[in-house]
C-alpha cells in the first residue's frame, strides 16, 4: 500500500459555499429526467449580477431558514447548484427536490442520480460544455458543422431515395421509448404513420415489443400499482432489482414506511446481496440468491409449496380468474398474427382454469422444491419459508397481503417463462387492484411513450411455425444489409445491444468500409454519394443525441442531429405510478440544439410529408392526447378540460405542479377524476358517463385486461427453456457474468459516467464483483484490473423460416446453422466481495467503453423477441493492478452490504 | 476534549484569495484547484484554510483506535457535529505516523442524518454509515466517498494539522448539510 495517503487528495473537490436563490427568483417546476420514480424538483433561477439570497426564510426563495434541521429537504448543495444560460443570459440555476411535495419524493427525497441532476444543465463552463451544438456532417471522415438546412435536406432526399428504391422496411429507426410524450409521438409519427416502416425499435429490445408479455397473457397491466400500495403490504416479493439502488425514493420513502411502520417482510430475489437486501434480511425479510436465470423454477416450487397446502387465495380465484370456458373466450380468437394471440393459442402455455393449472404444475419435475433449489443453487428451506411469508394465513386466519414486484433481473433472463410464472404466482395469491396487494414492474426509465402510428406487423418477413409472425429483429435486419438508412435517436445504439462486438462488425461494415464516402461540400454530390453508397449496400446513419455518441455517432454516422432536452423545453411525461407531469423549461439549449419533436418535424417536411406543422411542444401534446385514451396514462381530460377553460394543455398540466395528475384520467363534468390503481374492482368513484365519454372503454380500470376481464392462468413449462440454458450455463473456468444497474449509475449514464467529477470519482470505470473464493482461485484482488472475456457468445444470424415446431428453440436453430458463436470482451476493476453469489460475476451494464453486453447473447426469447442481457457466461482473468488499487481518491472497494 | 481550545482567528479578517474568486456574485468557476490539501506537511494550504478557524480538537496520544471522537467544527453551531477517527488503516488525507487520523463532519450528504449513534461507525470496514434515515454509507479512508446510497456529497473532510501531540482542525472539503456557507450560520 502507498504510503502517500496522507497527500493524498480527494478527486472531486466541491465548493464550500453556495449562493442560495433570493425571494425573487423565478421558481419552475419538473420532474428528475432519470428514474421510472420521476421526482419532484424546483428549479430556482435568477440572473449572475444579481444579489442572492440571505438565510433567513423570508430572504430566499427556498421559504427555509438556514442551516437546516437535520432530516429537513430542500437544502442546495454544490451538486445541487450550476449555472446556465436563460434568454442568453448567464443565470445562476439550483434544482432542489421538492420539498413540500407530497407524492414520489415526499419532503423533497432524491436518489444520488436526481440529486445531481443540476449537473446535467449545459453550463460552458463545467463539463457539460461539449454538448452537440451544430448539425454536423461526415466529410473525408470528420464531422464538419453545417447547417440545419443543409443536413436535413441531405437526410430527406436519402430517405425518399432508400423508401422508392428499396422500400419502407429498408428504412430504419431505433429510438428510446421514453423520452417525452410529445418527443416520442412526432418520431413514430414519422416512422410508423407517415413512412410506415416495420424497421422500428426502441432503445432495449430487438423488436417492437412488451417486455413483461407473460402478463400480458395474464391480464395484468405492469404499472397499475400505487406507491402507497408498497407501504400497506405486509409481504413484498421484489425479484430482479434492489430498489434501494434503483428506484431510490421508492425504498427510502414507501418500502421503509412499509417495513418499519408496518413490520413489511421483503423477500429479494437476487444473486447480489445488495444494501437492501441486507436491510430486508435485518428486519425479517429473505435473499433468495439464486444464480441467474432459475427463476422459473423457484416460482414453481413456491407455488407448489402454496397449492400443496391449500394457502392459494380460493375466494379471489373463484371471482378473479378465468375457469376454461372464459379462459377460451379469452385466447380461443383463432390464429391471428399478433404477438399475444399465436403465443396463447400454441397449446403450450394455456390452461382450463385453476385446477387444470395445479394439476399441470405438480407434474412438473422443476416444481419439485428440491429440484427447483438445485438448479437455482440455494437452500431448499428458503423455498418453503418464501412460501411460508408469502402465503400462509395469519394465526387469526386472515390472508397475508402479498405484492410482488420485478425488474429486469427477472424479466431479461427468461423473459416469457419468469414473467409468467410470477405472474401466475400472484394470481393465485390474490395479487392485484387492492391496497398493498398488487403486481408490477417496478420500472426502468420514465413512461414518456405514446405512438403516433400503428406498427406494420405484417410487414414483417420473421415467422416462426404455424402462421405466427415476430415483429421485426431490427439488429438481425441490420446485419443482413437490410438497413439502408438508420434514424438513430437518444440511444448507445451497439452497446447496449447484447453481442455488441459482432454488431459493430456489421456497421463497419455498412459505414465506414463501403468505398462511397463523402468528399466534398457540394449538396448534390453529398446526396449522390450516399445514395450509390445505400444502392451498393450500404447505409446511410443519422444520429441524433445531446453528446457525441462513440462508436454510433463519432465513428458511423453520417449526420449529427444536436437535440435539446430536458429543461430546454416544455415536456410531459409519465412515472411509475401513472402520474402525468409538466416538466417546465428553464434555460436555453446550446448552440442551434432543437427538440427531438422539431428535428422529427423538420425532416417529415423536408420528405414531403403532411401533418407536421406543430408551433410548438404545446401543440405536439395535444395532439398526443387523443392517443393516450384507453391506455394506462390516459391523460385526454388534460386537453379536453383545458379547452373548455380556453387555455393549453400544458399551461393547464403546469398548474398541477409536481403533484401532476395520476392516470388514466377521468372526466365528471368539468371535474377531472384521478386513478390511485389499477384493476381496482373494488372502486366506486367511476362517472357514470365512463373514461371521458362512452366511446373510449378501459377495461383495466375495474377489472384485468383480458377479453373476459379475468385473469389466465398460464404454464410455464421448463422445456422451452432448457436448452438454452444448458448453452448459457458456465463450463470450465467460466463464471456466471450477469450484469445490472447501480445506485450511483442508473438511467443517467448519459449524464454521470462522462460528465459527472463526483460520480467519476466513484466509477471511474466499469467493475465486476467477483466472489471471494472465484477471486482467489483467479489470484484477483480488489482493484486489478481484470479480462472479461467469451469465445461462445452466441448471436442468431440470418432470415430464419420456422417451419417444423421445434425450428426457434435454440437447439433447433443451432442444427439449422443460424447460431454464430463469437467473441466478446471487455475489461474491469475487480471488487471482491462476498456479497455476490459464489460463481457469479455482476459489471454495471453500460459503461460505453468498456460495456458488458459484448459478452451477453444475441439469442432472443423465441417466444416474445426479448434480449436475454442477463445471461452470460465468460472467463475472468487478471491483467495487472489498476491505477485505483492503491488511490484514496477515486473508488472505493468497500463491501456495500454494511448494515 | 470537553474544552477544546479555540484559538481562531476569526474568518473574513482578511480577503483570502479564496474569499476573492468566490465572494460577490461573480460566476462561480468550476472548483479552483489549491496546492495541496488535506494532510500536509506544512501549512501550505492556504486559500483553503485561511477562511477557517484553526481549532485544537484532540490529542493524538489520547486517541483510540477505532473510537471516535466528537468535537464541533468549524463553530459551536447546528451541524457542526463532527467525529475525529483513527483507523486501523490508511487514509487519504490522514495524518500521524500512520496516516490513519482523519476527521468529517457527521451528518449525512443526502438528508441531514446523524452518522455520530451507536452502530454507525463500522470499524472493520472504516466506514461511516448506513445513515439510519436511508442508509447511505462512506468510506473514511477515500475521503468520506460515497460507498453505497444517496448523498449528493461526499462527507466533508476536516483538514487537519500535527503539531507535536496536538490535533488541529485547521479547515473543510465540502459543504455541511443544511448550510450554504460552512463559516455562515445565519
Amino acid at each position: 500500500m502507498s504510503k502517500q495517503a496522507k497527500d493524498s487528495q480527494p478527486f472531486y473537490q466541491p465548493e464550500d459555499q453556495i449562493p442560495l436563490p433570493p425571494k425573487d427568483a423565478d421558481v419552475i417546476t419538473t420532474c428528475c429526467d432519470y428514474c421510472v420514480m420521476a421526482c419532484g424538483f424546483k428549479v430556482y433561477r435568477w440572473p449572475v449580477g444579481a444579489p442572492s439570497g440571505g438565510p433567513k426564510r423570508d430572504q430566499n426563495a427556498l421559504g427555509l431558514n438556514y442551516p437546516l434541521r437535520p432530516g429537513q429537504g430542500g437544502w442546495v448543495g454544490p451538486n445541487q447548484y450550476t449555472q446556465g444560460k436563460w434568454n442568453g443570459k448567464m443565470h445562476h440555476i439550483a434544482v432542489v427536490g421538492d420539498h413540500k411535495s407530497r407524492v414520489v419524493n415526499v419532503g423533497g427525497g432524491h436518489s444520488i442520480r436526481g440529486g445531481c441532476i443540476a449537473q446535467k444543465v449545459y453550463n460552458p463552463q463545467k463539463p457539460t460544455q461539449d454538448r452537440l451544438q451544430h448539425p454536423m456532417l461526415r466529410i473525408n471522415d470528420l464531422l464538419m458543422p453545417v447547417t440545419w438546412d443543409f443536413a436535413l435536406d441531405i437526410a430527406a432526399e436519402v430517405s425518399n431515395h432508400v423508401i422508392k428504391t428499396h422500400g419502407e422496411s429498408a428504412w430504419a429507426m431505433k429510438y428510446f421509448s421514453y423520452q417525452y410524450f410529445e418527443n416520442t409521438y412526432a418520431l413514430t409519427k414519422l416512422a410508423l404513420k407517415a413512412i410506415n416502416s416495420p424497421a422500428v425499435a426502441h432503445h432495449d429490445h430487438p423488436s417492437f415489443v412488451n417486455s413483461a408479455p407473460g402478463w400480458v397473457d395474464i391480464g395484468y397491466d405492469i404499472f397499475g400499482a400505487s406507491h402507497e400500495d408498497f407501504a400497506l403490504a405486509d409481504c413484498l416479493l421484489i425479484s430482479g432489482t434492489d430498489p434501494f439502488e434503483t428506484k431510490t425514493t421508492l425504498w427510502n420513502h414507501w418500502i421503509l414506511k412499509g417495513i418499519n411502520g408496518n413490520h413489511t417482510k421483503v423477500i429479494m430475489v437476487n444473486p447480489r446481496r445488495t444494501a437492501g437486501v441486507a436491510y430486508a434480511e435485518k428486519h425479517g425479510g429473505l435473499h433468495l440468491d439464486i444464480v441467474p436465470g432459475s427463476d422459473t423454477a423457484v416460482h414453481m416450487a413456491i407455488e407448489r409449496v402454496i397449492v400443496e397446502n391449500g394457502w392459494e387465495d380460493a375466494e379471489f380465484i373463484k371471482k378473479h380468474v378465468a375457469n376454461q370456458w372464459e379462459t377460451d373466450s379469452g385466447f380461443g380468437q383463432g390464429t391471428r398474427n399478433t404477438p399475444w394471440q399465436w403465443r396463447t393459442t400454441w397449446g403450450k402455455f394455456q390452461v382450463k382454469g385453476f385446477e387444470d393449472w395445479k394439476q399441470w404444475l405438480l407434474a412438473q419435475e422443476e416444481s419439485k422444491v428440491e429440484v427447483a433449489a438445485k438448479i437455482a443453487g440455494i437452500d431448499p428451506q428458503k423455498i418453503y419459508l418464501a412460501a411460508q411469508m408469502m402465503a400462509k394465513p395469519k394465526a387469526n386466519g386472515e390472508r397475508v397481503k402479498t405484492s410482488i414486484c420485478i425488474e429486469k433481473g427477472n424479466y431479461w433472463s427468461n423473459n416469457y417463462l419468469n414473467t409468467a410464472s410470477i405472474g401466475t404466482l400472484g394470481v393465485i395469491l390474490g395479487c392485484g387492484g387492492r391496497p398493498g396487494q398488487i403486481m408490477t414492474r417496478l420500472g426502468g426509465h420514465q413512461r414518456g411513450g405514446v405512438s403516433g402510428g400503428k406498427y406494420p406487423t405484417w410487414k414483417s418477413p420473421y415467422k416462426v411455425p404455424g402462421r405466427r409472425r415476430h415483429r421485426l429483429d431490427l439488429d438481425r435486419w441490420l446485419e443482413d444489409g437490410h438497413v439502408r438508412f438508420a434514424y438513430v435517436v437518444g440511444t448507445t445504439w451497439i452497446q447496449a445491444m447484447p453481442g455488441s462486438s459482432a454488431l459493430e462488425d456489421a456497421f463497419k461494415k455498412l459505414t465506414k468500409f463501403n468505398p462511397h464516402q463523402v468528399r466534398s461540400f457540394d449538396k448534390q454530390t453529398i446526396i449522390d454519394t450516399l445514395k450509390r453508397r445505400v444502392d451498393s449496400g450500404g447505409m446511410v446513419i443519422a444520429n441524433q443525441d445531446i453528446y457525441l455518441r462513440d462508436p454510433i455517432g463519432n465513428q458511423y454516422a453520417d449526420l449529427v442531429f444536436p437535440a435539446a432536452g430536458w429543461g430546454e423545453e416544455d415536456f410531459t411525461r409519465a412515472n411509475s405510478e401513472r402520474r402525468v407531469r409538466l416538466y417546465g423549461k428553464f434555460c436555453d439549449a446550446p448552440g442551434e440544439a432543437m427538440p427531438d419533436w422539431k428535428i422529427a418535424a423538420s425532416l417529415a417536411k423536408k420528405m414531403g410529408f403532411k401533418g407536421f406543422d406543430w408551433k410548438d411542444s404545446n401543440e405536439v401534446f395535444e395532439e398526443t392526447c387523443r392517443f393516450s385514451r384507453g391506455s394506462r396514462k390516459d391523460y385526454n381530460a388534460i386537453r379536453v378540460v383545458a379547452r373548455r377553460k380556453g387555455m393549453r394543455a400544458h399551461d393547464f398540466l403546469r398548474g398541477f405542479g409536481t403533484k401532476g395528475l395520476q392516470a388514466p384520467l377521468l372526466l365528471d363534468g368539468d371535474r377531472i377524476v384521478q386513478t390511485k390503481r389499477l384493476h381496482d374492482y373494488n372502486r366506486k368513484d367511476i362517472p357514470d358517463s365512463g373514461p371521458e365519454a362512452t366511446t373510449v372503454h378501459n377495461k383495466r380500470l375495474l377489472a384485468f385486461k383480458t377479453q373476459t376481464g379475468k385473469l389466465n392462468l398460464v404454464k410455464s413449462p421448463w422445456k422451452l427453456w432448457a436448452d438454452f440454458y444448458e448453452f448459457m450455463q458456465p463450463k470450465g473456468d467460466e463464471l456466471w457474468v450477469t450484469n445490472g444497474r447501480i445506485n450511483e449509475l442508473w438511467e443517467s449514464g448519459f449524464d454521470d459516467y462522462e460528465r459527472r467529477p463526483y460520480t467519476q470519482q466513484r466509477w471511474p470505470m466499469n467493475f465486476i464483483e467477483i466472489h471471494p473464493a472465484d477471486a482467489l482461485a483467479r489470484g484477483i484482488e480488489s482493484g486489478d484490473l481484470v479480462a472479461v472475456e467469451s469465445r461462445r457468445v452466441p448471436v442468431q444470424k440470418n432470415f430464419n423460416l420456422g417451419v417444423k415446431s421445434d425450428d426457434m428453440w435454440f437447439s433447433g436453430l443451432m442444427k439449422d446453422g443460424h447460431i454464430e458463436l463469437v467473441s466478446g470482451a471487455y475489461s474491469a476493476i475487480a471488487m471482491v466481495t462476498p456479497a455476490i453469489k459464489q460463481g457469479v460475476a455482476f459489471s454495471e451494464f453500460l459503461k460505453p467503453s468498456m460495456p458488458a453486453n459484448v459478452i451477453t447473447p444475441r439469442v432472443p426469447d423465441p417466444i416474445t423477441m426479448n434480449y436475454r442481457y442477463k445471461i452470460a457466461s465468460a472467463r475472468v482473468t487478471r491483467i495487472g493492478e489498476s491505477t485505483f488499487k492503491h488511490s484514496f481518491s477515486q473508488m472505493s472497494f468497500k463491501r456495500r452490504d454494511i448494515t | 476534549m470537553s474544552n477544546p481550545i479555540d484559538d481562531t482567528q476569526k474568518p473574513g479578517v482578511c480577503m483570502t484569495r479564496r474569499a476573492f474568486l468566490f465572494g460577490g456574485s461573480a460566476a462561480v468557476v468550476s472548483t479552483v484547484l489549491l496546492p495541496g490539501l488535506p494532510g500536509l506537511d506544512s501549512k501550505a494550504l492556504a486559500a483553503e484554510v485561511a477562511r477557517y478557524p484553526r481549532k485544537l480538537i484532540g490529542k493524538l496520544s489520547a486517541l483510540k483506535l477505532n473510537s471516535p471522537h466528537k468535537f464541533n467544527y468549524p463553530d459551536e453551531y447546528q451541524n457542526s457535529n463532527s467525529l475525529l477517527f483513527r483507523l486501523d488503516a490508511l487514509a487519504g488525507g490522514g495524518i500521524g505516523p500512520d496516516q490513519n487520523i482523519v476527521a468529517f463532519n457527521a451528518l449525512c450528504t443526502h438528508m441531514g442524518g446523524s452518522l455520530e449513534g451507536p452502530g454507525a461507525f463500522s470499524a472493520p470496514d472504516q466506514a461511516l454509515g448506513p445513515c439510519p434515515l436511508h442508509q447511505t454509507s462512506f468510506d473514511l479512508t477515500r475521503h468520506g466517498m460515497v460507498i453505497g446510497g444517496h448523498a449528493t456529497e461526499s462527507l466533508p473532510q476536516v483538514l487537519l494539522e500535527l503539531e507535536g501531540d496536538d490535533i488541529y482542525a485547521v479547515g473543510m472539503l465540502g459543504l455541511i448539510y443544511g448550510r450554504f456557507d460552512n463559516l455562515n450560520t445565519g
